[in-house]
């Protein structure tokens, strides 16, 4: 099989019998794939499609729902106060910058831990994998309690275990300043979603031909040139799209911050802002244009990723 | 797309059977039961006191009803959160809530509550602690019904402020006195500096205790609200609460402290003075018994009003507290009446009092003898009760209270000559719609 | 393959602890609170000083009983029927997708992308308030609904994912036996995407028993409200102190579950998420 998704069935369709008559049983198979994805498309599309317009539709309204007289119509003026407001920008802002930082992290620490997978002996790989889904497979939730828990000033050991690194004391306050905050922010969400685009990687890894770098290794190219010229280049597509999945999730990040912060010293992200104007302040109006606009950014993102770096979903998706 | 009929039927079998699945089972988890009319209260997080009171009046009401509470989040703001979402939605399941005192003109302005009849509210402000009073009614019309009333001592550690040359049971002190004692024998005030409503309790004291008030018109609408920051009040609030922050006199983790963290402080080698609710007592003896702390710890703290802010002027402690609201939706709002009257029974009281340290609003709750055992300080309380300033109260409390939070915090940052002009543009914006929280 | 030198066994296992260390520290960290007695949480040290299960009693037979065993329930039962609608759907259209040739598969799977993407934020604002009006508000179907939206993407791109790996051959047989696509799909390929299916549910499993943005949005009292909402809720002694134990306590009951899993079924989630994500 080729690269694209399209070429799979076209394939398919090619070995059928030739005998069967070709318009019926195509038309049958047609109404047949419709019939069987249908349901799930439709669900799909009702969770989704109907709330974003509908939010698109209370955007426009100045509505409260403890003063649910008032609601008026206010045109784009939601919008303007959202895209004037430092607030809004500075959200903007701390959400970029955790989402650059932790899939950039996460990248470099997945690629190291694909490989050790990728690498391990027989007996280590089975205690590897395991250990390593265990983050994957726990609440965010948890894994925020369980990080706030040990950086806080009263209850944690953090600060007691690390007290001979510069900068580190009992009178540490991680919890009081962006920089900090933000830090053990980053540390679980990285922590939590690290073995997802480890797996990811790996799954990369087996693609790279291994012939090939058995060729580079006996014509002496060390291991950082075989790297360069040999594996990272036959898993691009795979990096790409284990970037792109990661960003536009890191970009939504909301639980940890809830958790641990709630937003304070700088740490508001774009998800925070939304819950807390529509939910918080039941300013449905407001809320929902910050939910639309949230929505266009993960839009943008996407358009970025796939014209600027061409990460091509299909050729990820097919056999090489 | 072209589908025939027999495709649609089928797939609309499909979606049905999954659809049914999805329906029947939590339809099966709550078989309904008949009987007395069942009402939901909806209460604050405790420790247990406010389900046995439940018990208690449902065994009192011999048949005419049954109580079941429903548990609200912990912290002030999440609640409001919930019961706001409810009542928008007109949920007739909410019979009784439990409310924290500031949020409750947002909810009595659009008719979420239902009206207490005369006779009733004659009936609930006989011997209550006037604070309590003040708290339950919005608009010159009593809305909710008193249940127990908070406020905030001034506790220190008599060693501590005795080596300060400092007797808060004999003589008021100021903040003053107290930063200074604090910055002299090389200790943390405990003052809870965190991001969340409690900060909102302490500029709300600083300033009333200043004589200012944060709004100076609560009842006006949300474009007419003056704010009261911009005066001598508000700049000497500004000026205690800065100074605390940028000498570190409350401690490292004073921008994250919570009242429990604050406690934690007071208890530790480094605590001196701190404001806090009576809680702090029963925790205190329970971190005691269980071995955690020296029994000597208990002796060596004391009790007084809350500070002062200019000596002689009188202070102003912070309020707060539970009062119950009627459902204006709810399907028996004259049962949910006679079930709350019922809660708040001076015995109730008493007994909410004694076993989970929430003092009541009756005044003759504390002259029982169990509340006196447990509380040593319950005159103490009552006084400070009497003339404790409730906040804000304000349909837009909520608006005022995060917006306050978003510029008095952390407190090292706030600066009298520029935090409550910056503090009253801010929070006038939002409030016209202007701008985001 | 050759032996490994004395020196390679030993980076081997340096390496192994380290990620040991890594991964489980945290789960640990709160492991050990969970034992600690309220009073003793301030100590500074991982370990408590007295072991206690004061907290486990709490959340199972004491003033935390009726918050938390009702929102395991809720847990539970929601995370179950929206994994099992998710599952039967993309079932056959992962079916649909791999196996037969139709206009709009395309449109499908990038709906399916588009889906999983979504900021979820978005979405709770005009449910939230459409759910009050249809009275979906507070209940399971309120959850299960979007929950959907969650696990139905993934699932079929894990499943799209296994089909394309199962001889078909096998279907072609039972058809040239006079067998229709469907019963086709039914005898011949069922028994052999079973493995698949069961891993995607697996997978989808974890995604909904994970979700808090939608738990705390559109659920309000113990019918409907899931697990991680409810760690909001817990409280300690009085209002005003801190749930540090109570919390722990009831994170490990809701990781249990989730470790036993991935122990016994390690191999199968790492083929499903890996094949969902890259290759699908």
């Amino acid at each position: 099989m080729t690269s694209a998704t399209a070429d799979v069935s076209h394939q398919v369709v090619d070995e059928k019998p030739a005998k069967v008559r070709r318009s019926d049983r195509a038309r049958s198979e047609v109404r047949l794939g419709w019939l069987l994805a249908g349901p799930a498309f439709l669900v799909m599309v009702a969770v989704t499609v109907y709330p974003i317009i509908q939010a698109f539709f209370d955007s426009l309204y100045s509505y409260r729902l403890t003063a649910p007289a008032d609601k008026h119509f206010v045109g784009l003026h939601n919008y303007q106060v959202v895209l004037t407001d430092s607030v809004w920008w500075k959200a903007f802002g701390v959400t970029t910058f955790i989402t650059l930082v932790t899939v950039l992290v996460e990248v470099i620490l997945g690629f190291a831990l694909a490989l050790v997978m990728h690498r391990a002996i027989k007996s280590f790989r089975g205690i590897l994998r395991t250990v390593i889904l265990v983050p994957y497979g726990i609440i965010t939730v948890v894994s925020a309690f369980a990080w706030f828990y040990a950086f806080d000033i009263n209850s944690g050991y953090i600060n007691h275990w690390f007290d001979w690194v510069p900068g580190i004391s009992p009178s540490l306050n991680w919890f009081a300043h962006q920089g900090t905050s933000l830090f053990v922010i980053m540390a679980s969400e990285i922590w939590k979603t690290t073995p997802f685009i480890s797996l990811l990687l790996l799954a990369g890894l087996a693609q790279v031909p291994g012939d090939l770098e058995e060729a580079a290794q006996v014509d002496g190219a060390t291991w950082w040139q075989r790297m360069q010229r040999v594996v990272l280049p036959n898993m691009k597509a795979a990096i790409m799209v284990a970037v792109l999945f990661r960003a536009l999730d890191a970009f939504r990040i909301f639980d940890n911050v809830f958790i641990m912060t709630n937003g304070a010293n700088g740490t508001t992200v774009l998800s925070l802002l939304a819950y807390r104007t529509s939910i918080g302040r039941l300013e449905i109006g407001l809320g929902s244009a910050i939910s639309v606009l949230l929505f266009l950014c993960v839009i943008g993102i996407c358009f970025i990723a796939i014209k600027l770096f061409k990460v091509d979903l299909a050729a990820a998706r097919g056999e090489r | 797309m072209n589908r025939t009929g027999d495709d649609v039927r089928r797939r609309t079998r499909l979606l049905a059977v999954t659809t049914a699945v999805a329906v029947a089972l939590p339809l099966a988890a709550c078989a309904s039961a008949s009987g007395p009319p069942k009402l939901t209260w909806y209460i604050n997080p405790d420790n247990g006191g406010q389900v046995e009171i439940a018990k208690r009046c449902t065994e009192a009401a011999n048949g005419k009803y049954t109580i079941a509470t429903e548990v609200l989040p912990r912290d002030a703001a999440s609640q409001r959160e919930q019961l706001a979402r409810r009542l928008a939605a007109k949920d007739s399941s909410i019979d009784i809530m439990s409310l924290d005192p500031p949020f409750i003109p947002e909810l009595a302005e659009p008719g979420f509550l239902a009206p207490i009849p005369d006779d009733v509210a004659t009936k609930v402000t006989t011997d209550v602690v006037q604070g309590a009073i003040d708290g339950a009614t919005w608009k010159n019309k009593l809305v909710t019904i008193p249940f127990w009333a908070n406020t905030q001592l001034l506790w220190y550690r008599k060693s501590v402020a005795q080596q300060a040359g400092l007797d808060p049971s004999k003589d008021p002190v100021t903040w003053q006195q107290l930063m200074d004692a604090a910055k002299k024998e090389n200790k943390y005030l405990g003052v809870q500096g965190a991001k969340a409503e409690s900060l909102t309790v302490w500029i709300n004291a600083l300033i009333e205790s200043a004589g200012g008030q944060i709004i100076k018109n609560p009842e006006a609408s949300a474009d007419d609200l003056q704010l009261g920051l911009e005066s001598d009040a508000g700049r000497a609030a500004a000026s205690i609460m800065g100074r605390i922050g940028r000498e570190g006199l409350g401690g490292p983790g004073l921008p994250t402290a919570d009242e429990n963290a604050t406690l934690t402080v007071f208890q530790g080698d480094k605590g001196s003075f701190m404001v806090n609710w009576p809680f702090v007592w029963s925790a205190t003896q329970a971190a005691v018994s269980d071995g955690t702390l020296p029994k000597s710890l208990l002796d060596d703290i004391g009790w007084a009003l809350y500070p002062q802010v200019d000596q002689g002027q009188k202070t102003r402690p912070p309020y707060g507290g539970i009062n119950l609201g009627i459902g204006a939706f709810s399907n028996h709002v004259d049962l949910a009446l006679d079930a709350a009257q019922c809660i708040v029974t001076p015995e109730n009281q008493a007994y909410y009092f004694a076993t989970n340290g929430n003092p009541p609003a009756s005044t003759k709750a504390y002259d029982d003898p169990a509340v006196k055992k447990a509380f040593p300080m319950a005159d103490v309380i009552r006084q400070s009760l009497e003339q404790a300033a409730p906040r804000p109260q304000t349909p837009y409390y909520n608006e005022v209270s995060t917006g306050l939070q978003e510029t008095w915090h952390p407190p090292s940052s706030v600066n009298p000559d520029t935090t409550p002009k910056r503090s009253t543009d801010f929070i006038t914006a939002v409030l016209r719609g202007e701008a985001l929280l | 393959m050759k032996a490994l030198s004395t020196k390679m066994k030993v980076w081997w296992i340096v390496i192994t602890i380290l990620v040991l260390v890594w991964s489980l520290l945290p789960v640990l960290s709160i492991f050990a609170t969970s034992f600690k007695l309220p009073s003793q949480l301030n100590l500074g040290s991982f370990w408590p000083k007295t072991w206690s299960t004061t907290n486990y009693e709490q959340i199972f037979a004491g003033s935390a009983k009726d918050l938390f065993l009702p929102a395991l329930r809720n847990s539970i039962g929601i995370s179950l029927i929206a994994t099992a609608i998710a599952v039967v759907l993309a079932t056959f259209a992962a079916y649909a997708i791999a196996r037969l040739d139709f206009p709009g598969k395309r449109l499908i799977l990038t709906t399916a992308l588009g889906v999983s993407i979504f900021p979820v934020i978005s979405l709770v604002t005009p449910l939230f308030n459409l759910w009050r009006n249809i009275g979906l508000y507070d209940t399971w179907l309120g959850l299960i609904i979007p929950y959907l939206s969650l696990t139905l993407p993934i699932s079929i791109w894990t499943l799209a994912a296994f089909f394309r790996q199962i001889p078909w051959e096998l279907e072609q047989a039972a058809q040239v036996d006079g067998a229709t696509t469907w019963q086709a799909f039914r005898k011949a390929i069922v028994p052999l995407a079973a493995p698949g299916v069961f891993t995607t549910a697996l997978i989808a499993f974890f995604i909904a028993w994970n979700d808090f943005v939608y738990g705390i949005s559109l659920t309000s009292t113990s019918r409907a409200r899931p697990v991680p909402a409810a760690l909001a809720f817990f409280t300690g002694a009085s209002q005003f102190e801190e749930p540090t134990g109570a919390i722990s306590a009831a994170a490990v009951v809701v990781t249990v579950p989730v470790v036993i899993l991935v122990l016994l079924f390690q191999r199968q989630i790492v083929s499903g998420l890996t094949q969902g994500a890259v290759k699908g």
